[in-house]
This record gives structure tokens, C-alpha cells and sequence, in this order.
């Protein structure tokens, strides 16, 4: 049995009888316990997994109506709730967090029948970019393991690339899906904002994260957003999308296209030469497949990662002021407290990260700093926005690196902040103006993968997948040596 | 121009976050060196553009009526009396 199939390959397996749902749900066990010690992808692994493996077989032999996703194990990000387990964000905060309900993205997962397998290690509140900040450890890249698999979606990167699962669901904020989905080869989509609800999301910057797909293929993450897409009426920026078909045509190709090679992600300072040579390849590639590829400049990039570090703190601010240890938390007993020095001793357990993301949630809105920070950051993005409404009206794509740099050592950059957040160089764009991007798993240099990113006008997933599958069905890389 | 935000500012408002920095200094750097990185905004020439903001029409809305919720939430407080939040006494 070949744990490393799609998930369109396994329902065709399941369907043909060729293992049940129960010989593959234990196979993936097996490998969790076997190989996440070492690479600790997973916070949690479900103990009724089996269970639900056999009420889905039920399902099958006995002709009832099974879902689409005929018991496929799928990891979700420690970030989604679910009703009566666990919900940490990586964070000693909520360490004995029981969510009170579900979100709705797994609902509609379980509503296809799909088994989620475990939740998966991240930054702190999705606070990072290499699970270096979770409380509980970092996680482990299944291609080298001295270094990091990216994140904060680390964890659910490492769990499809390492073949624990079939495919993950990730959160998004300023590429904390395409970031891990990069560096662990594996593909990660962030679709439009509203595209996917974030009801049962614990939320860090709801103005601009969406849940997505991370999968083994392109294929699957059309799959997987058929599923999950559509509008909520428990969220209200979510978009009705008209029960699309992202999986129709995929094959078609991208003759004909314009694709815009972004200057200023192409051209940066801390663009390794290694993902200069991948991205020039790429944009050969999709050449030679009868796109039309140019360069166009998008001249806000260069102030996007302090724009988008301005906005999301202050917007952590305010959503992280509810973790007072009042209403859920842990056990920590308030007498001989009184209020405000409860809430700040109780707050000591937040990770560093989070402490100062607070600390410049607080200050960046503030009266007196508000108009150099929180207000240009906002004119940024309103800017940003109306240059990428006019290059879409020349381009159907534009293409980047997905990361500037390749997988980088355990604590190699954590300790220069400027450095750290600008490896959210190529990212954030897509977050601050709400357009869709996905990472393409392109070449493993060194060892190590290196992504592309293709970005698409809102609401483009369709086409976007189409590119992306063109783009994939190019390459062939290495099996993970893990 | 370079931002001069001081020590004693940051420390300010990680109280009014209602943070304990233990190890002030740490802390206090990082977010400095943060802050003097985001002085880029000034060069972004953006003084003069609109604010754009999302907007949702009032039709969009789901409807304003009581959803009744017919799970025991009060079971998931870690310390509650009948239908009251125990918390720490105010001075």
C-alpha cells in the first residue's frame, strides 16, 4: 500500500476495493508513530480514527451513500475547532483548551466523510514562519531534518509531505500555508479571502487569513476547495461561489495566457540564487507551454511586510486581548490577585513572539504613532490593491518565488527580526489585497525544495489550478527521504 | 525620518496590554529594531491615497434574530457561580 498517493488515487483505490478505509487509516498510523517522533508534525493524533474507519467501510459494503472523500485521512492546523477536543494554537495559553464547536470547514469534511487523523504543530496563534515558536517544539523538515519545514503551517506541511496523511488543512495569513508547502514540497493554496469560512477559526488577523488547502498535488487542492469553499451564513465574509467545479478542465493548459513575472519579488535583495535559477526555469517552462511571460513592477512590494506587520499586529492585539484566563485558559488559581496583575501574571505563559506582536498591536494604532504606522499601512494596502486591480487588467497570472530563500537551519534566522520577517517578502501581497496564490512544488536543490508561486485576480481559483496543474505536470521530483 | 521610540514607551504599552515583561530588554529590542524597519512606510509616497475599507451591504447580513445555543457553555468556564464568570476582584 503506497501511502504517499493522492487523494484522487485513493478514492479510485477505495471504490476498487483495492484496501478499505480501515488497512489505510491504520498504514497511516503506523507511519505517524513511526516517523513523527522525530519530525513532530502532529500536537495530536484522534484515537477514534480507527472507529471511524470502520463506520465508513460500514458505509461502503453495505451500498449506503458515502462521501466524497471515502475516508481519507486528513490533518487540519491546531487552529480549527473542534467540538470536545483540543484546541491549543501551539500555545501554553490554551494547553487544556475543549473547543464548545466545530468549525465549519471540518464540518463539511466530516460531512464528506473524511477522518481527521490528528492537529497539527504551528507557530504560536500562526505567529511565526518555521514553527519555532510553537510552545510544544518545533517541527521537523521531512527533507532534512536540521532544518525548518516553514510555517506556521509547518506542521501540516510535514504531515503530507512525510506521507502521514493524504492531505491538510492550513491557515493563511501572510503565507503560513505556500510558506511550509515551499520549503516541504508539497502544494498549498490560499484562496480568496472569503472564499473559505473562517467560522471556528481562532482568530490572529481576521481582516486578511483564509484557510486552505495543502496537498500532494494540484488535483487535490481543486479537490479538497470543492469541499470547503462556499459561503457560511456563521461567517459573514464569505462569498457564494456557486458550488464551482475547481476540478472541471484542470488539464486544459496554458496556451495563450499572460503571466506577469513580478519585478520587485524576482529581482529582491534576499533572493538566493539557488530560487532565482527555479523561477527563470519555471518561467521558461510555461513558455515553451505557450504562455506569454513579462515582467511587470508592482511598486508597493517593497513597503508590503511592514505594511502587512503593522496591520496584522494590531489586529492581533485586539483579538488576543480575550485570552485573560477569566473565561478558558489554564489552571491558575486568582486568589490573592487582583484583576489587572492576574491577567498580566496569567499572560506570562504567551511565547515571545506573541508578547511582542501584542506590544506592537498596542502601539502601532496608538494615538500619537497611529498616522506614521496603522493609517500609511492601511494606505499601502489600499494602494497595493489598485496596482494589482490594473496589472490583472493586462494579465491573467502573475509568478514569483514562493519564498525568497530556500529551508533554513534551526535558529539561523530567528534571531534578526528585520531578516525574519522579510522571508514574508513574496507572500504577503496576496494576504493584504485578498487574492488567491498557490505554491507549486517546483525543484529540490541541495537537497532542499524550492516553490513557485502563481497568484490569480480574485475569485480565479479555477484558472489559477489550471496553471498550476500545467506548471506541476512539468516537473518530476524525488521521492522525501524520510 | 527615524523613528525614536524609546524604551520607556514600549514598556508602556506592553502595561496597557496588560503584559509582564520580565526580561524587559529582550523584548524591548526586538521590538525596536521592528518598528525602525517599519519607518520604510514613510518612503511609500501614500500620504495622499484614500483609505479603501471592506464593505458589507446590509442585505449581506445574516438575520438579526436570537439563535437559541443549546449547549451548556458555562460547563467549559474553569470557574464559574450558577450563571456568573468568577474573576478576580477589581481594586
Amino acid at each position: 500500500m503506497d501511502l504517499g498517493i493522492s487523494a484522487l488515487n485513493y478514492v479510485s483505490s477505495i471504490k476498487n476495493g483495492e484496501f478499505t478505509v480501515e488497512e489505510f487509516t491504520s498504514k497511516s498510523l503506523e507511519r505517524i508513530s513511526q516517523v513523527d517522533e522525530k519530525l513532530h508534525a502532529f500536537l495530536r493524533v484522534n484515537d477514534l480514527a480507527i472507529k471511524n474507519a470502520r463506520e465508513i467501510d460500514t458505509k461502503i459494503k453495505s451500498n449506503q451513500n458515502v462521501g466524497k472523500c471515502y475516508g481519507m485521512p486528513i490533518s487540519v492546523k491546531d487552529n480549527m475547532c473542534i467540538e470536545g477536543s483540543k484546541t491549543t494554537c501551539a500555545s501554553k495559553v490554551l494547553e487544556n483548551f475543549i473547543a464548545p464547536y466545530t468549525s465549519t470547514v471540518i464540518s463539511k469534511l466530516n460531512s464528506e466523510d473524511a477522518i481527521i487523523i490528528g492537529k497539527t504543530n504551528m507557530d504560536e496563534f500562526a505567529m511565526g514562519l518555521s514553527t519555532e515558536y510553537s510552545a510544544y517544539g518545533p517541527s521537523r523538515n521531512p527533507w532534512n531534518i536540521d532544518y525548518v519545514p516553514g510555517g506556521s503551517s509547518g506542521g501540516s506541511g510535514v504531515s503530507v509531505s512525510a506521507n502521514e496523511c493524504i492531505a491538510s488543512l492550513g491557515s493563511d495569513t501572510g503565507g503560513s500555508i505556500r510558506n511550509p508547502a515551499s520549503f516541504c514540497s508539497v502544494v498549498g493554496l490560499k484562496p480568496t479571502y472569503g472564499l473559505v469560512s473562517r467560522y471556528g477559526l481562532v482568530s490572529y488577523a481576521n481582516s486578511i487569513e483564509q484557510i486552505g488547502p495543502m496537498t500532494k498535488t494540484v488535483e487535490d487542492s481543486a479537490f479538497l476547495l470543492n469541499i470547503i469553499s462556499g459561503i457560511d451564513s456563521n461567517d459573514n465574509t464569505t462569498i457564494d461561489n456557486k458550488n464551482q467545479d475547481y476540478l472541471r478542465d484542470i488539464d486544459i493548459g496554458v496556451s495563450g495566457k499572460k503571466i506577469g513575472i513580478v519585478t520587485e519579488m524576482t529581482n529582491s535583495e534576499g533572493l538566493s540564487a539557488e530560487v532565482a535559477n527555479a523561477t527563470n526555469d519555471a518561467v521558461k517552462t510555461f513558455e515553451k507551454l505557450g504562455a506569454n511571460c513579462e515582467h511587470v513592477s508592482l511598486q508597493m512590494v517593497p513597503y508590503t511586510v511592514a505594511a502587512y506587520y503593522t496591520i496584522t499586529s494590531t489586529e492581533a492585539g485586539s483579538n488576543l486581548a480575550r485570552y485573560d484566563n477569566i473565561r478558558y485558559g489554564y489552571e491558575f488559581d486568582s486568589s490573592g490577585f487582583e484583576f489587572n496583575s492576574y491577567i498580566s501574571q496569567a499572560r506570562s505563559k504567551f511565547g515571545p513572539e506573541v508578547i511582542r506582536r501584542m506590544i506592537l498591536g498596542g502601539f502601532v494604532p496608538s494615538a500619537g504613532h497611529a498616522g506614521k504606522y496603522f493609517l500609511k499601512a492601511l494606505k499601502v494596502k489600499s494602494k497595493l490593491i489598485a496596482e494589482i486591480n490594473h496589472v490583472f487588467e493586462k494579465f491573467d497570472f502573475l509568478i514569483s518565488p514562493t519564498v525568497p530563500i530556500q529551508p533554513f537551519k534551526f535558529g539561523e534566522k530567528i534571531q534578526d527580526p528585520v531578516a525574519f520577517m522579510m522571508i514574508d517578502f513574496n507572500t504577503v501581497t496576496a494576504n493584504l489585497t485578498g487574492i488567491p496564490a498557490i505554491s507549486v512544488p517546483y525543484k529540490i536543490t541541495n537537497g532542499l525544495p524550492i516553490g513557485i508561486q502563481i497568484m490569480a485576480n480574485r475569485l480565479e481559483e479555477h484558472s489559477l489550478l489550471q496553471t498550476a496543474y500545467a506548471l506541476e505536470k512539468t516537473v518530476d521530483l524525488p521521492e522525501v527521504p524520510v | 525620518m527615524k523613528s525614536l521610540v524609546t524604551e520607556e514607551e514600549i514598556s508602556n504599552v506592553a502595561k496597557l496590554m496588560k503584559i509582564d515583561l520580565e526580561d524587559h530588554t529582550a523584548h524591548i529590542k526586538r521590538v525596536q529594531k521592528m518598528l525602525e524597519y517599519f519607518d520604510i512606510l514613510d518612503n511609500a509616497n501614500v500620504e495622499s491615497e484614500e483609505i479603501t475599507v471592506q464593505e458589507t451591504d446590509l442585505d449581506k447580513l445574516r438575520d438579526d434574530k436570537h439563535n437559541p445555543y443549546d449547549k451548556n457553555l458555562l460547563k467549559f468556564l474553569k470557574s464559574y457561580q450558577g450563571k456568573y464568570v468568577k474573576a478576580p476582584k477589581l481594586n
